[in-house]
């Protein structure tokens, strides 16, 4: 269900996927189709780039991407993730890139766009050609079912080009992502997505385990803007600009969830809070047929959002989750039903990478409230757990648990999990969904 | 007549010596009255004869090492004796006693059998396990099966059997009798306490959303832990009870100590709270529902402690 990031190909993943690129082969494409792609691939080699991150001292690489020219003077396009390390530790990696010509030199990181994960580089190579972004795909009239060349260097086995089909924007998706059908490997991030005209459309970005062929690009508009977006002097402070994008980001995301609101959805004889924004994802599910027989029914909602994002090769943060449980029980009795309830509303924070590094311990608050007006909204026990990011300041994480308390033998537990999310904003979307929490059709 | 009584290091009656004699000699050599098999006592060490105003008085009769009175380095040439204060001469203890030499009274023997301690003992030891299935009763969500209560009782049982054995051999031992009823209701009162203690701190977590007493749980455990050691030791002897209290002291000092020291260090390690999220039916709610305001207000106050963890 979840999107892996295709850059940053390490040993340990290696090998693995390398034996499933091998298995998929590129047999299918017609003969036509090959020649353009024969075409395509001979002009690219001076402008296509393997960029690879290396231990400073060691003079190993650690992990590597690609990456394409897009200016005559040495300005080239990749993930953010391909360079997370250099970006984010200066002082203990570098960058070098190799060229499908075979050029090598250094990189400088210059700018980076860590929602869309892009990264904007400068390397030393002057007057080469490079590739321009396709108008038509900047200004969204793009026809689904278009034939893109992906390039890049899978698994570090050569550079490759890939034949796939433009399936528009990615649905349920709060970032803009191009839904590409094609075999994106480890490898191949940073690299170009282009049309048979050879201006690129997007930029590799991920692949979906458990897909067949479904892979993702970043919208070339961004890598567009990424390079307007002014001087290519480099930046004193790379690192800082990390995290204030991603409060930024995440300040504008929990926005616009807190704009659309919470719709009270019925469940039970319950009424749930339910988002109104499009790039939930929701799934039901029951213990009905459950065995042995479950002695008390559970009927679940849970809606999330892919809303996580690369920030270090550790960390991968921003999801959000609602999730709603109505339980009742079948041959419980109070005190038994009540230990279920426990069972089912346990305070739990998710974490996106290892904890004592990224993370402050949990803190959590515990009591009954009562949300007016009365008849309307049920007596509540409610669990408020949260903990901060070290390294970036005004991010937390929160876990918010309500579990109604007006009946001994049924009641709703809703969770809302908020990943990185800033303290006032999860304070006022938790007011707003311990307000749709409600009893009563 | 005159009672010589040798003394262990312990102090206690060793070996008794009774003199019709007028005059004793103690010392190692065998023309002595009592012969004192001690390298460090003199030939003839001391000589104990009775004054003209009807005392006992002990002379050294030139021994090198002298004569001293228990728990005194002053040395003696002669002295009156009082025959409660064991006399050193060398690395032996003595006692002399006068013939009226005054004892104690006779300790009245308690009545055979309380019935209250036994009733008492029936009434815990039954309600205890009951507690227990009960508690696992009402905290089943699953199938219920037999062994989820059996093993557990059977544990329970076993334990205290072990426990107030392992007591009852020692008191055996140094008490010469086991006390086994005695032993077994400090157990069953200590487990007793402990339990209602639990089931009250999981009452207050919910109720009084309060959940300072399940966070200090192991505090008071250490503190029942140490009271039922001084308990049983009492049993075991009532002999010198503020050096026991003092261990027990130190026991439940050194336990909460380290214990709060792990748990500190597992929270800066797991990053999670000892949560007490624990709910029971709502009508043991005891505290008024908050208001939004309220409650908000202290969500507010966790961003405080948040941010100071960051640095």
């Amino acid at each position: 269900m979840r999107s892996y990031f295709v850059g940053a190909l390490s040993r340990a993943i290696g090998l693995s996927l390398a034996i499933a690129a091998s298995a998929s082969g590129t047999v299918w494409a017609a003969q036509g189709e090959s020649a353009v792609a024969e075409r395509i691939y001979a002009s690219a080699p001076p402008r296509l780039l393997q960029i690879r991150t290396l231990v400073a001292d060691a003079g190993r690489q650690t992990s590597n991407g690609s990456g394409f020219l897009v200016s005559a003077d040495g300005l080239a396009i990749t993930n953010y993730h391909v360079v997370s390390q250099a970006a984010l530790e200066p002082a203990t990696y570098r960058l070098e890139y190799t060229a499908a010509d075979g050029s090598q030199g250094d990189v400088t990181l210059l700018r980076v766009d860590l929602p869309n994960d892009l990264a904007l580089v400068r390397v030393d190579k002057k007057d080469a050609p490079f590739f321009r972004f396709d108008r038509a795909a900047i200004e969204g009239r793009l026809a689904k079912g278009e034939r893109l060349y992906s390039m890049g260097n899978p698994l570090d086995l050569g550079f490759t080009i890939i034949e796939g089909t433009y399936n528009g924007l990615a649905d349920h998706s709060y970032t803009e992502r191009i839904h590409f059908s094609g075999a994106l490997n480890p490898g191949m991030s940073g690299g170009p997505a282009v049309t048979a005209d050879g201006d690129v459309i997007g930029i590799n970005v991920a692949t979906r385990r458990g897909g067949q062929l479904v892979s993702f690009l970043v919208p070339a508009r961004f890598a567009a803007a990424l390079l307007q977006a002014g001087g290519d002097e480099k930046p004193a402070d790379i690192k800082g600009d990390v995290g204030r994008q991603l409060v930024a980001w995440r300040s504008e995301l929990y926005k616009s969830l807190s704009a659309a609101g919470f719709r009270s959805d019925a469940l039970g004889p319950y009424r749930a809070p339910a988002t109104q924004v499009l790039w939930f994802n929701c799934w039901a599910s029951t213990n009905a047929g459950a065995t042995p027989k479950p002695r008390a029914s559970v009927n679940s909602t849970e809606c999330g959002s892919d809303t996580s994002v690369f920030v270090a090769s550790d960390l991968n943060i921003g999801a959000i989750n609602i999730n709603h449980s109505f339980a009742r029980t079948i041959d419980l009795n109070q005190f038994q039903f009540a230990t279920y309830l426990t069972q089912l509303s346990q305070p739990r924070l998710s974490v996106g990478g290892p904890f004592k590094k990224w993370y402050t311990p949990q803190r959590c608050h515990e009591d009954f409230l009562q949300v007016p007006p009365q008849p309307q909204h049920p007596p509540l026990r409610v669990v408020w757990c949260a903990q901060a990011y070290r390294q970036f300041e005004g991010l937390y994480d929160v876990s918010l648990i309500v579990v109604t308390q007006d009946q001994a033998l049924e009641a709703l537990v809703s969770r809302l999990n908020m990943q990185a999310v800033g303290y006032d904003d999860a304070v006022a979307l938790g007011k707003r969904f311990l307000e749709a929490v409600q009893v009563g059709k | 007549m005159i009672w010589i009584e040798i003394l262990s290091r312990q102090r206690e009656v060793a070996a008794r010596f009774r003199i019709t004699a007028a005059e004793v000699r103690i010392g190692r050599g065998y023309d002595n009255d009592v012969v004192v098999d001690d390298p460090y006592v003199a030939a003839q060490h001391l000589r104990v004869f009775r004054h003209d105003d009807g005392h006992l008085v002990a002379e050294d009769v030139g021994s090198a090492n002298g004569t001293f009175i228990d728990g005194n380095r002053t040395r003696l040439s002669g002295f009156i004796v009082d025959g409660k204060q064991p006399i050193r001469i060398g690395q032996t203890y003595l006692r002399i006693r006068d013939v009226n030499h005054a004892v104690e009274r006779e300790r009245l023997a308690s009545p055979e059998r309380h019935v209250l301690p036994i009733v008492l003992a029936v009434v815990l030891g039954l309600s205890l396990p009951a507690i227990d299935a009960l508690k696992i009763w009402l905290t089943q969500t699953g199938e219920p099966r037999a062994s989820t209560y059996l093993s557990p009782l059977l544990m329970l049982i076993t334990s205290l059997l072990v426990w107030v054995g392992i007591w009852a051999l020692l008191c055996r031992i140094f008490a010469g009798r086991s006390h086994f009823l005695r032993n077994l209701l400090i157990a069953l009162i200590g487990t007793a306490v402990f339990t209602l203690y639990h089931e009250l701190v999981q009452y207050l977590a919910f109720a009084w959303t309060s959940s300072s007493g399940v966070n200090y749980e192991y505090a008071v455990i250490w503190l029942i832990f140490a009271a039922i050691c001084f308990f049983h030791l009492r049993e075991i002897g009532r002999t010198r009870l503020w050096l026991k209290g003092a261990a027990m002291t130190a026991v439940v000092v050194v336990g909460i100590a380290l214990q709060a020291l792990q748990q500190s260090e597992a929270f800066s390690d797991s990053g999670r709270q000892r949560t007490v999220h624990w709910l029971m039916p709502p009508m043991l709610r005891a505290v008024p529902l908050k208001d939004q305001s309220t409650f908000f207000g202290a969500i507010g106050d966790l961003k405080g402690r948040l941010d100071g963890d960051r640095s």
